[in-house]
């Protein structure tokens, strides 16, 4: 397990992107979406960035994540310059630091919830026995162990994400980023996976990054960066509204 | 490991049934056009393996066993002092021009000169020992049943080869040549037909016997060396039927011809492997898009295809054995000729599991549209 003073060693933010820029060319047209963007996020916290549609949240998800390249500026992860890293770099680095959760849950129509979370575990050159018991254990702590031997088709909306929350912490890594984690879903199981994703930063000191259009989840939070037409307009702390007393078993009987 | 590629070829399988099928008709496709090839090429080698000699002498450099040519008969004083020979007997192949007692103008035959005592080894597998019996007699053929018509005679009327007269003592089946009609006689009547009086009396093989533990490679291979005789040379009995077939199969174009066949039923059954399994892939774009995003990397989901492709090949080759030998037992039976030997069946299940791999690697190239960044939206 990472614990907060893990990433201590990084000296400062687990994640800090510098005046990143990129622009998309459609044609002849050049859009430019993200404008000298530069942040720092911190380990043990969720960090939500909030604004409309088209705003270009997704687009700073996947530059900060390594799944795309700047057009100028840097991003360094964890200490490591991201931009300096090849594809197979790039792909060692996510298998050993980050997780994901997309909107869809994109789990495979095959496997049981179990396997979906075992299968990305084995990539990382765990024995099976370990595999087994980290799967076991994520799909208890987003509240699914019951329904490991399901297939999706046998699970509901709220349960897929969780599958897919499980899939994404059980690798333990130091930054997980969810892109719109909550719009497939309704309110109850929006709100539940949005709590799980903050407990997760909470007891792992995982760096969350949550990117939503959804003004729902401003609440739930420790820091809310909005987001305006590739700008950062406003950075915002607050103790979010998780009820202290709510236990695991709740949260997953919603 | 949690078995991806398997788990989804069963959970998906309608999805995968149509390169399954693709897979396993282009396989039973290969085998039957092989089988029915090779089942009337072998024909051109009923002279060998009609009969039960292991080895052959003919003159050097034979492509085939109708192109054979007098042999200095000396030599089988030769073979007969190899200790592991226990039996050698003359052969006299040649061709004839031959005239019914109708009017079927002239047909081109092969004559067989044989030894048509009991223990006889040429066609030993074909003529009895009563039919052997009757070409004992002068001027006596047997011909195939089959040819009756086409040589336009009856058993027991006369006809002429090279102008000399013969009888039908008998016909026999099994007996049919590639390109003309094969008439069985006697070593003695051949050496009457043969117009050319040069060789008379010469064998254009000689055929030999070894006993039970006789290694017959190495003893080809020690009598081939031997001054003092004619040229000759000398071969393993399934050597020269197999090198008599492959020439036949040349010359006609038949073996273009398969390797043609083969060459379209492969790129088809390519295409609608691949194509399959490109839409497989495709269903699944998303999932591997999810997985090389948590860093599982290009490579690895590869695999997963690649382990796909193959497991499609291996049940569209189990369908295509079970049907093709299902077929092959009913063509035997209705008397259609088809014969499939170990190699040419393994060369055919290679051919089958390549198509297999070849598609796996063509739909392996749909995985770049697997960009983790493309779920970002
Ligand atoms: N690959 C791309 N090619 C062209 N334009 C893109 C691409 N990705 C995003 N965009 C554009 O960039 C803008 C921001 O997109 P995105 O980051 O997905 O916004 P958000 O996630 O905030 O809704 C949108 O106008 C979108 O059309
Ligand atoms: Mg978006």
């Amino acid at each position: 397990m990472n614990s907060p003073l893990d990433n201590k060693r990084y000296a400062g933010p687990s994640l800090r992107a510098e005046r990143v820029t990129k622009s998309f060319v459609t044609g002849r047209v050049r859009t430019s979406v993200l404008h000298e963007v530069s942040l720092e996020l911190h380990a043990g916290e969720l960090t939500l960035i909030s604004g409309p549609s088209g705003c270009g949240k997704s687009t700073l998800l996947a530059i900060l994540s390594g799944l795309q390249k700047v057009d100028s500026g840097e991003v360094f992860a964890l200490g490591d310059k991201l931009d300096d890293l090849g594809q197979r770099e790039l792909e060692r680095f996510r298998l050993a630091h980050t997780g994901f959760v997309f909107q869809g849950f994109n789990l495979f129509p095959a496997l049981t919830a179990l396997e979906q979370v075992e299968l990305p575990l084995h990539y990382l050159g765990l024995p099976s026995r370990e595999v087994r018991e980290r799967a076991l254990r994520s799909l208890d702590e987003v509240g699914v162990a019951h329904r490991a031997s399901l297939r999706p088709t046998e699970l509901s909306g709220g349960e897929k994400q969780r599958v897919a929350v499980a899939r994404a912490m059980a690798k333990e890594p130091e930054l997980l980023f969810a892109d719109e984690p909550t719009s497939a879903l309704d309110a109850a199981n929006g709100q539940m996976v949005i709590d799980l994703l903050h407990r997760i930063a909470r007891t792992h000191g995982t760096t969350v990054l949550c990117v939503s259009h959804d003004p729902r989840l401003l609440g739930h939070a420790d820091r809310v960066l909005a987001m305006e037409d590739g700008r950062i307009l406003s950075d915002q702390r607050h103790t979010p509204e998780l009820a202290p007393g709510r236990s695991n078993q709740e949260i997953s009987s919603l | 490991m949690v078995p991806l590629a398997r788990k989804t070829l069963i959970y998906e399988w309608r999805r995968f049934l149509p390169a399954i099928l693709a897979v396993g008709f282009a396989g039973l496709l290969q085998v039957l056009q092989a089988a029915l090839v090779l089942g009337i090429f072998s024909s051109a080698s009923v002279y060998i393996t009609g009969s039960t000699a292991d080895i052959w002498v003919g003159y050097p450099g034979t492509q085939s066993v109708d192109q054979g040519r007098s042999l200095d008969p000396n030599v089988e004083m030769h073979m007969r002092m190899d200790p592991h020979v226990t039996q050698v007997e003359p052969f006299i192949w040649l061709d004839g021009d031959w005239r019914g007692d109708r009017t079927t103008g002239g047909v081109s035959v092969y004559v067989s000169g044989i030894d048509p005592r009991p223990e006889g080894l040429m066609f030993a597998r074909v003529l009895d020992k009563d039919m052997r019996a009757r070409l004992e007699e002068p001027d006596a053929v047997v011909v195939d049943r089959a040819d009756l018509e086409k040589l336009g005679v009856g058993v027991g009327k006369q006809a002429a080869i090279n102008g000399h007269t013969v009888r039908i003592v008998g016909v026999s089946s099994g007996l049919r040549a590639l390109g003309g009609v094969n008439v069985v006689t006697s070593l003695e009547t051949a050496r009457r037909l043969n117009p050319d009086p040069q060789d008379a009396g010469r064998p254009t093989y000689l055929v030999a016997k070894l006993d039970a533990n006789a290694d017959t490679k190495s003893v080809a291979a020690r009598l081939r060396h031997a001054t003092g005789f004619g040229p000759y040379d000398v071969w393993a009995a399934r050597d020269f039927a197999r090198r008599t077939v492959l020439y036949w199969m040349l010359d006609t174009g038949a073996g273009a011809g398969v390797l043609f066949l083969a060459g379209i039923v492969f790129l088809v059954g390519a295409v609608i492997t691949s194509q399959t399994l490109v839409a497989a892939v495709a269903g699944s774009v998303r999932e591997y898009a999810t997985l090389n995003a948590l860093g599982v990397g290009l490579p690895a989901l590869r695999r997963v295809v690649l382990e796909q492709a193959f497991w499609v090949g291996a049940l569209g080759l189990f369908g295509a054995s079970f049907v093709g030998a299902l077929l092959m037992a009913i063509a035997r039976s209705r008397d259609v000729p088809v014969y499939l030997s170990i190699p040419v069946t393994l060369i055919c299940a290679l051919l089958v599991m390549a198509l297999a791999a070849v598609s796996g690697l063509a739909a392996m190239r749909s995985l770049r549209r697997a960009d983790p960044a493309t779920l970002l939206r």
